[in-house]
C-alpha cells in the first residue's frame, strides 16, 4: 500500500529527472511538430493511395514545377494581388469609418446594426455570382467581391474597439481639458489599433476566399482562374499545386505579417494583464 | 444609508419619486428612439436597393418586391422545404463528424503538452484555409455525392471544436480533479464524471460559433457539385442568369440561417447548459 502511494506522489521535478534524455527529446514541442508534419505527409500518401483521384505529393510537386517553368505563377499572382489589395484597402477604409461611427454613438449603432448583420450572413459565393452578372469578366467583380465580403468584419471589430475605449479615461481627459490631438494619440489610437489590426486580419482571410471565388467564376486571369482551368481539365494535380500556392500564401501572410502586427498592436494590453 | 432615507422630509421623498418617474420616461424614450433607428436601418437598406435598381435598371438589379414575389414562388412550389432539409441534414451530419473527430483531439490538446504541440500548427492553419479549397477538395475526394458537403462541413468545423474543447479542458476546475483523486476515484471515473460534462457545453458552443461558416461552406460545396440543396438551386439560378432568383434564394438562405442560429441552436444550448446555473442566464 505504502509503495503505491510513494509511486504516485513523485514530484514533477523528480519525474522530469528520472526520464531519460532520449525520451525527453522525443516528447519536446519541436519533436511533436516534426512528428505532426511527418504524420500529415503519411496521411496524404495513404489518402492518395486510397482515392485514385487525389493527387499524391510527388505529382503535386511536379505540377508545381511545371507551372513555375511555364511562367504562369508570378503573372497570375500579380493580377490577383492587385485585385485583392484594392478590395482589402477599400474594405479597411470604409470599415474604419463606419465602425468608428458605430462605436461612438448608440443611435448610429442601431442604424447600421441590421445592414452589417445581413452583410455578415451573405456568403462570398453569392457576391461573386452577383458581381459577375453585374460587371462581367474583368477586374471589377473580384475587387467588389473582396470588398463586400470583408467590410462587415472590419466594421464589427472597429466598432468593438471604439466602444472599448475606457469611459473613465475619456471623462477624465475632458475634465483636465487634454487637447484633442493628445487625446487621440494617447487614448483612442492605442485602444483601437489592436482591434483595427484584428479586423484587417479577418478581412484578409475572408477576402482571400472572396477573390478566389470571384476569379473562379469570372474567367479573366488570376490565381482562382488558373486553379479552375486545371480543375475543369480534370487534372487535379495542377489544381492541387495551386491549392498549395494559395494556402501557402495566406498562411505566410497570416503567421508572419498579421499575427506579429496584431501582437505588437495589443502589446500594451497583454503586458499589463 | 437607510436611516438617512427615513429621516428625509416627506417633500424630498416625493421629489425622489418624481425624479424616478422622469428617469423612467427618458429611458423609455431612449429605447423608442433606438428602435426607430433600427427600423430606419432596414428602411435605408430597402431604399438603397430601390435606388440601385432604378439607377442600374431592373434587369441588372431587380426591385425588392420582385424578389419578394420570387421568394413566395419558391416557398409555394415546395422546392424550399426539400432543398433546405437536404442542406440542413448534410450540415448536421458534418457537425456530427466534426464533434466525433474534434472533441478527442481537443481533449488530447487540453490534457497533454505533447499533443498540444502536435496539433497546434494544423489547427491554426486549418482556420486560415479559404473555404473554396475545402469545397473543391471534398468534391475531388468524393465526386458528386452527398458525402462531399458533409466532409467539407466536418473539415471546417473540426478545428473550432478542437480548439474550444482544449480551452474547456484547460479551464476545468483543478480542485475538482484533485478532490476526486484524493477520494480515490479512478481515472475512468474522473473522465466520465468531471471531464466529459465540462466538454459538452464547449463542443456545443463551438458548433454554434461556426454554424454560419459551416452553412456557407455547405452551400458552396453544393454550388460546385451538388445534386440537391440550397447551393445547387443558387447555381441553377446563376446558370439561368436569373439575378432575382439568386437574390431570392440568398434571402431565404440568410433568413433560414438566422432562424436556426437564434432559435434551434440557442435553445438547445440553453437546455444543455441548464445544469449550470451561472451559464443559464447568459445562454438565454
Amino acid at each position: 500500500m505504502s509503495t503505491v502511494i510513494e509511486n504516485r506522489r513523485r514530484s514533477t521535478t523528480e519525474i522530469a529527472e528520472s526520464t531519460p534524455e532520449w525520451k525527453r527529446r522525443l516528447t519536446s514541442d519541436t519533436a511533436a511538430r516534426l512528428t505532426a508534419g511527418i504524420s500529415f505527409f503519411l496521411f496524404w500518401l495513404v489518402v492518395a493511395a486510397v482515392f485514385t483521384r487525389v493527387p499524391g505529393p510527388v505529382e503535386v510537386v511536379q505540377r508545381l514545377g511545371d507551372e513555375f517553368a511555364r511562367g504562369e505563377v508570378f503573372g497570375n499572382f500579380g493580377v490577383t494581388l492587385y485585385r485583392f489589395g484594392v478590395g482589402v484597402a477599400l474594405a479597411t477604409v470604409f470599415g474604419i469609418v463606419i465602425g468608428v461611427m458605430m462605436g461612438l454613438s448608440k443611435l448610429s449603432r442601431a442604424f447600421f446594426e441590421s445592414p452589417v448583420l445581413v452583410g455578415l450572413s451573405i456568403p462570398a459565393i453569392i457576391w461573386s455570382f452577383l458581381t459577375v452578372m453585374w460587371f462581367g469578366f474583368g477586374d471589377t467583380s473580384p475587387i467588389v467581391t473582396t470588398f463586400l465580403t470583408a467590410v462587415p468584419f472590419v466594421i464589427i471589430n472597429v466598432a468593438q474597439g471604439v466602444r472599448g475605449v475606457s469611459r473613465d479615461l475619456r471623462d477624465m481627459s475632458s475634465t483636465y481639458q487634454v487637447p484633442l490631438l493628445r487625446r487621440m494619440r494617447d487614448l483612442v489610437l492605442p485602444a483601437v489599433t489592436g482591434y483595427v489590426a484584428a479586423g484587417i486580419r479577418f478581412a484578409v482571410i475572408i477576402g482571400w476566399n472572396g477573390v478566389l471565388l470571384a476569379e473562379w467564376f469570372g474567367g479573366s486571369g488570376g490565381v482562382g482562374y488558373r486553379a479552375r482551368f486545371w480543375y475543369d481539365a480534370n487534372r487535379y494535380g495542377g489544381f492541387a499545386a495551386w491549392v498549395v500556392l494559395f494556402v501557402g500564401f495566406i498562411v505566410i501572410l497570416d503567421r508572419l505579417v498579421l499575427d506579429r502586427a496584431i501582437s505588437r498592436a495589443f502589446r500594451w494590453r497583454d503586458n499589463s494583464a | 444609508m437607510s436611516d438617512q432615507l427615513l429621516d428625509r422630509p416627506p417633500e424630498l421623498v416625493v421629489k425622489v419619486e418624481a425624479g424616478e418617474a422622469t428617469a423612467r420616461k427618458t429611458a423609455s424614450r431612449r429605447k423608442m428612439r433606438q428602435t426607430a433607428f433600427i427600423v430606419a436601418g432596414w428602411i435605408a437598406m430597402v431604399l438603397v436597393w430601390e435606388f440601385g435598381s432604378w439607377w442600374f435598371g431592373a434587369r441588372i438589379l431587380p426591385r425588392p418586391h420582385e424578389v419578394v414575389l420570387e421568394m413566395g414562388e419558391i416557398l409555394g412550389n415546395g422546392n424550399f422545404a426539400s432543398d433546405f432539409t437536404a442542406s440542413v441534414l448534410k450540415t448536421f451530419a458534418g457537425f456530427g463528424v466534426a464533434a466525433a473527430v474534434g472533441a478527442p483531439i481537443g481533449y488530447l490538446m487540453g490534457r497533454y503538452g505533447y499533443w498540444r504541440a502536435f496539433f497546434h500548427d494544423g489547427v491554426t492553419i486549418a482556420g486560415t484555409i479559404p473555404a473554396i479549397v475545402y469545397a473543391v477538395m471534398s468534391l475531388i475526394v468524393f465526386g458528386l455525392s452527398n458525402l462531399g458537403p458533409i466532409l467539407a462541413v466536418a473539415l471546417v468545423s473540426a478545428p473550432y471544436v478542437a480548439l474550444n474543447v482544449a480551452e474547456g479542458i484547460r479551464g476545468v476546475d483543478k480542485s475538482l480533479i484533485t478532490m476526486s483523486e484524493a477520494f480515490g476515484r479512478s481515472a475512468k471515473q474522473i473522465r466520465r464524471e468531471v471531464l466529459i460534462p465540462t466538454i459538452v457545453p464547449f463542443v456545443f458552443a463551438a458548433i454554434r460559433m461556426c454554424f454560419a461558416v459551416a452553412w456557407k461552406v455547405e452551400a458552396l460545396t453544393e454550388v460546385f457539385g451538388g445534386r440537391n440543396g440550397v447551393g445547387f438551386q443558387i447555381r441553377t439560378e446563376y446558370q439561368l442568369y436569373s439575378i432575382s432568383g439568386v437574390l431570392a434564394w440568398m434571402f431565404l438562405f440568410i433568413a433560414f440561417m438566422l432562424v436556426i442560429e437564434r432559435l434551434v441552436l440557442a435553445k438547445a444550448e440553453a437546455r444543455l447548459l441548464a445544469w449550470r446555473p451561472e451559464e443559464r442566464s447568459t445562454a438565454l
